[in-house]
């Protein structure tokens, strides 16, 4: 017993002293969660986001009449300062005094093709006479569409132009704002109303440092440690694999639980995530997840012949299976080959199962499907490892 | 010289971690994280007419343009679309309110949705009260190449894999000799060590051509991308990023000695550049403070040459020619500390 | 057949085959309670697969072993916890430090001696919080030995102690050994080292191709060789055998020339004057009594390392 004790805390003490394994398995969780977070966590927020958007008024008032070109302008100006001492949304980019218009147009559109511009807002010439003689009136806008960035901006651009035209129309007594239909947004059933990124994100990074510490850890320590001879001079004692391994697995729970409570605590104190891990299915996922990813090290340790090949098959499987196993977003429809990928992958159903049980989905996966695929990747590790592991170097 | 080359060269194709690093790496990336945040095409909208005909509602839709409608019975038929991802959001219309339904866990799209819903509401509006709009919007795409989101991912991609190949090859492997002693027998053969680094530099250029080249052809024969590339750009500004890579390989190989750290650093400083130099994600949503550090990034620019090299987007020659001078100045300025580095043996 | 009081272990026929070939066949030996049992031999002798069987790794095809006074079939936990083993290869975790590694083999074990006292023993107390990667060979080596020791054992295993080691670490393992010796310690050596199995062992079994060849005190084993002395000198280049008329058989190894005489003053007059006539140097001619290294080569034609 005190044999199996002391494995464990050498276990624990040689993945944390190692500072290969200590940043794999804890600076690199930490790192991602906060970086994620915080580049995801502001979306839609003020002071969150800002576009350079070029803007150009082309409107020469022949004809008089109010300034209805003026107005448009005065809204994107506004929306162009900062509030409450945030950043503003947009940081507009105009003609200086006395520019020439149609220089500025050339270069603005040079600008967006080259990243500099977001998007770019052209008020037409005869804007004000269009709008005044119940004309449609139409503002161009150039966009970039290969760019997020610049369908995002154009989103919001689209949005303040309908504000403005409503107000027009309300105003020109075309359009009555008693009469309009509410609108609501409410969240899919089953899933919080107030939802972060944060809180989606930390069950899976969570689970991506368990994955990590099982497919990197159990073949780096049990195959390093075999192939120099470490776990010979344990033969040569009355130390049993058996004991060993339970050690180890003892070990590993450590170092998963201790992985666990330093995100725990960054995420929930430091990022608000606001996850409540304390229910029973939440936990019982967590475990699930633990156990799977231990026992795919195994399987990893068993199919390679050295410690350098098990770390090469560790590493081609890391990469797929992590992304591919909606961690850190959720998987939308993707082609064949991927989406086996998906469906095979205990990732997947571990990190829906877990979500689920911390009630931050309803999960199109079948609570069933959850828990039987990792099992099943579970025995078969098993079954493989016990033919195949050995403890002895070749 | 040639017999250094062939060595280091061996080494190289020997490791597997490295090999598979170098080229698998890059592929993959493309491929899964090109697919997972790929697929942006129009929004589609689940709808549920709730004992309504709501023909004015439909016609709306259909002027819209741009938006799938598919049709669903009830609400939780809808629920259950958004959440296999059939539709990326739904509205339901009962005569009295509009409700569009989402998904909170796709924070990324969401913010997207809520404006298209908000111009569907704004539009159904004006026609139920008969009304047209004074002033609409007429978008006019500007961009070089015909491409989608994804086009424009797959050079980023590239000048990140070469990022990470340089620092990693200085200070992943160059450490890693030095740890080994392996340094020490150069330094007792009257080899200078310039010529090492030479080496070592020359195998990386060789290798950077190949995997962004395999990259590419990737992307254009599975992925099915169009790109336009300008092999004179490409002949100079690849060498170029890899040496200049190096050199930020170097900086981090005279700051940390040991190399399981130095590859650590070199590990955050690459993570760090992927995700705040615009590759995957727009920097226009980041808060200020990361904004300011992606615009000091090396990768930024990288990413911006690569995008001009494969004819995805355009960047002033000044620009080019400038980044292309910069990453060289970059290595070739800090690449000949690490001879100093490599000869001061520290043998502790 | 039962083993005496004094005898600690006793193998009979103990084989081993690797598919067609007998790693270790058929051999027999017994080692006395309180002394140093040394098997000799060249790589792939038959010494290591003897030693791995004996140490609990790999079970014999075949052939009894007694240990601790009971006949078993293989070696096992009972028997392990009474063992100490200093393999020849192995390594520690390297960010484990010294005194966790001896703390952590003694947990292995039902009883285990105080971390403070090994370390004392193995001169490593000084080390006792640095890193086994810190450590030199010779410290590595001694923490070893350490982890062999930590149970305080009756039968003590040392595979190649001090292969590799420079001398003034080969001769702190020597003098740990002698010791641990003269504490009544029964210890079963293999080595290299003519000078190590001949200052340290009582008991020498030579083996060849699975089998033992020659067994017995070194004294009695170079006595073999008869009332003989060498006459060894080097003589790169030479063409043809130095000729003795007063008798002696001639053997060349590599640049060396040995004579193995009984009769000296009458051979040495032979040889010096054979020298002079071909104009041989005799350089570093050296005058000895035969050694274990000499025995294996008069048994098998071949030296011990080649």
């Amino acid at each position: 017993m005190k044999g199996i004790v002391a494995l464990a805390r050498t276990h624990l003490l040689t993945s944390l002293r190692e500072r290969v394994t200590l940043f794999w398995f804890i600076v690199f969780p930490v790192f991602l969660l906060v970086i994620l977070t915080l580049i995801f966590g502001n979306i839609g927020r003020q002071g969150g986001m800002n576009f350079q958007v070029g803007l150009i008024n082309l409107e020469d008032r022949a004809g008089g009449g109010p300034d209805l070109a003026g107005i448009v302008v005065e809204a994107f100006t506004a929306i162009g300062e900062p509030r409450d001492g945030k950043e503003p949304l947009f940081t507009l980019h105009r003609p200086g005094p006395g520019e020439d218009k149609q220089g500025f147009l050339t270069r603005a559109e040079e600008e967006l093709r080259r990243g500099k511009l977001t998007a770019v807002v052209i008020i037409p010439r005869g804007f004000n006479r269009a709008i005044l003689s119940g004309e449609r009136a139409e503002i161009t806008l150039y966009v970039d569409p290969t760019r997020d960035g610049s369908q995002l901006a154009a989103a919001i651009i689209r949005e303040v132009i309908s504000g403005i035209d409503r107000e027009i129309l309300v105003r020109t007594g075309r359009f009555d704002q008693e009469r309009a239909v509410p609108v609501r947004s409410e969240p899919l059933e089953g899933g919080p109303v107030s939802f972060s990124y944060a809180s989606f994100l930390l069950p899976g990074v969570i689970l991506m440092a368990f994955f990590t510490a099982g497919l990197f850890g159990v073949p780096g320590a049990i195959l390093y440690a075999r192939d120099r001879f470490q776990l010979r001079r344990y033969w040569v004692t009355p130390l049993t694999p058996a004991r060993y391994f339970i050690g180890f697995t003892l070990g590993q729970g450590g170092l998963c639980l201790l992985q666990f409570v330093v995100l725990f605590l960054i995420g929930e104190y430091g990022l608000g995530a606001g996850v409540d891990f304390s229910r029973p299915a939440a936990a019982a996922f967590l475990l699930l997840g633990f156990l799977t990813f231990l026992s795919f090290g195994f399987l990893i340790a068993s199919i390679a012949r050295t410690a350098n090949g098990g770390m090469a098959i560790a590493n081609i499987l890391n990469i797929p299976l992590m992304f591919l196993g909606g961690l850190f977003f959720p998987l939308g429809e993707l082609p064949g080959f991927l989406q086996a990928v998906v469906l095979v992958n205990p990732v997947t159903y571990i990190a829906a199962g877990l979500r689920v049980g911390l009630g931050l989905t309803k999960g199109t996966i079948s609570p069933i499907a959850s828990v039987l695929v990792p099992l099943g990747w579970i025995a078969l590790s098993i079954l493989v490892a016990a033919r195949r592991l050995s403890w002895e170097a070749a | 010289m040639m017999a250094l080359l062939h060595a280091e060269f061996v080494t190289f194709a020997r490791d597997k971690a490295a090999l598979a690093f170098t080229f698998l790496f890059p592929i993959l990336f493309i491929i899964v994280f090109g697919f997972i945040m790929g697929g942006k095409g129009n929004p589609r909208l689940g709808l549920v007419l709730d004992g309504v005909p709501g023909t004015t509602l439909l016609s709306v839709l259909k002027e819209t343009g741009g938006i799938a409608v598919t049709r669903y019975p009830d609400r939780a038929a809808l629920e259950e679309g958004i959440r296999k991802r059939e539709v990326d959001f739904g509205l339901v219309y009962d005569g009295k309110a509009l409700v569009f339904v989402y998904d909170p866990t796709r924070v990324q799209d969401n913010y997207t949705f809520e404006q298209t819903a908000r111009g569907i509401s704004t539009r159904f509006d004006l026609a139920r009260q008969g009304a047209l709009p004074a002033v609409s919007v007429r978008e006019v795409p500007v961009v070089k190449a015909s491409g989608n989101w994804f086009v424009r991912v797959v050079p980023g991609v590239i000048a990140f894999s070469i990022l990470s190949a340089g620092l990693f090859a200085v200070s992943g492997h160059l450490t890693m000799m030095k740890e080994r002693r392996q340094l020490d027998r150069f330094l007792v053969t009257p080899m200078r060590p310039v010529y090492l680094l030479a080496a070592i530099a020359g195998v990386r250029l060789v290798v950077a051509y190949v995997s962004a080249f395999l990259s590419l052809l990737v992307a254009i024969l599975v992925l099915h991308l169009e790109f336009s590339v300008d092999w004179v750009r490409y002949a100079v500004f690849v060498p170029a990023a890899t040496i200049g890579s190096m050199g930020m390989g170097a900086v981090i190989a005279l700051f940390v000695r040991r190399p399981e750290s130095a590859g650590n650093l070199a590990n955050i400083v690459a993570m760090l550049m992927m995700f705040l130099s615009g590759i995957y994600f727009p920097v226009e949503v980041m808060p200020s403070y990361l904004r300011a550090v992606s615009a000091v990034l090396p990768l930024t620019y990288m990413a911006d040459a690569m995008r001009d090299v494969t004819g995805v987007m355009e960047i002033s020659a000044f620009e080019f020619w400038g980044i292309t001078a910069a990453l060289l100045g970059l290595g070739v300025v800090l690449l000949p500390l690490l001879s100093r580095y490599i000869v001061r043996a520290d043998r502790g | 057949m039962t083993a005496g009081n004094g005898i600690l272990l006793q193998v009979s026929g103990l084989t081993k085959r690797y598919g067609e070939v007998r790693a270790v066949d058929g051999i027999s030996f017994s080692v006395p309670r309180g002394t140093v049992f040394t098997i000799l031999g060249p790589n792939g002798a038959g010494k290591t697969t003897t030693l791995e069987i004996l140490e609990g790794l790999r079970a014999p095809d075949s052939g009894e072993i007694e240990l601790f006074g009971r006949r078993i079939a293989r070696v096992d936990r009972r028997e392990k916890a009474r063992m100490g083993v200093l393999l020849q290869e192995g390594n520690f975790e390297p960010y484990l430090r010294v005194k966790e590694v001896i703390g952590l083999f003694g947990s292995f074990f039902p009883r285990a001696r105080p971390v403070n006292e090994i370390l004392e023993l193995v001169a490593l107390t000084e080390k006792r919080n640095a890193f086994v990667k810190e450590l030199s060979g010779g410290q590595r080596q001694r923490l070893a030995l350490g982890t062999a020791l930590v149970n305080d054992p009756d039968l003590l295993f040392l595979d190649e102690p001090t292969t590799g080691l420079d001398p003034q670490a080969r001769r702190n393992i020597w003098s740990i050994v002698a010791d641990l010796k003269d504490q009544g310690k029964t210890i079963v050596l293999t080595t290299h080292y003519m000078e190590e199995a001949e200052t340290l062992s009582d008991q020498v079994c030579i083996m060849d191709h699975g089998r033992i060849i020659a067994a017995g005190s070194p004294r009695v084993l170079t006595a073999r060789l008869g009332e003989e002395t060498i006459i060894e000198f080097t003589a790169p280049g030479m063409i043809g055998v130095p000729v003795v008329p007063s008798g002696g058989k001639v053997r060349r190894d590599g640049d060396a020339v040995l004579v193995e005489v009984t009769d000296l003053v009458p051979a040495l007059r032979d040889l010096l004057a054979w020298a002079h006539e071909n104009g041989v140097p005799l350089d570093n001619m050296i005058i000895r009594q035969p050694n274990l290294e000499d025995v294996f080569l008069s048994l098998t034609g071949r030296r011990l390392r080649e």
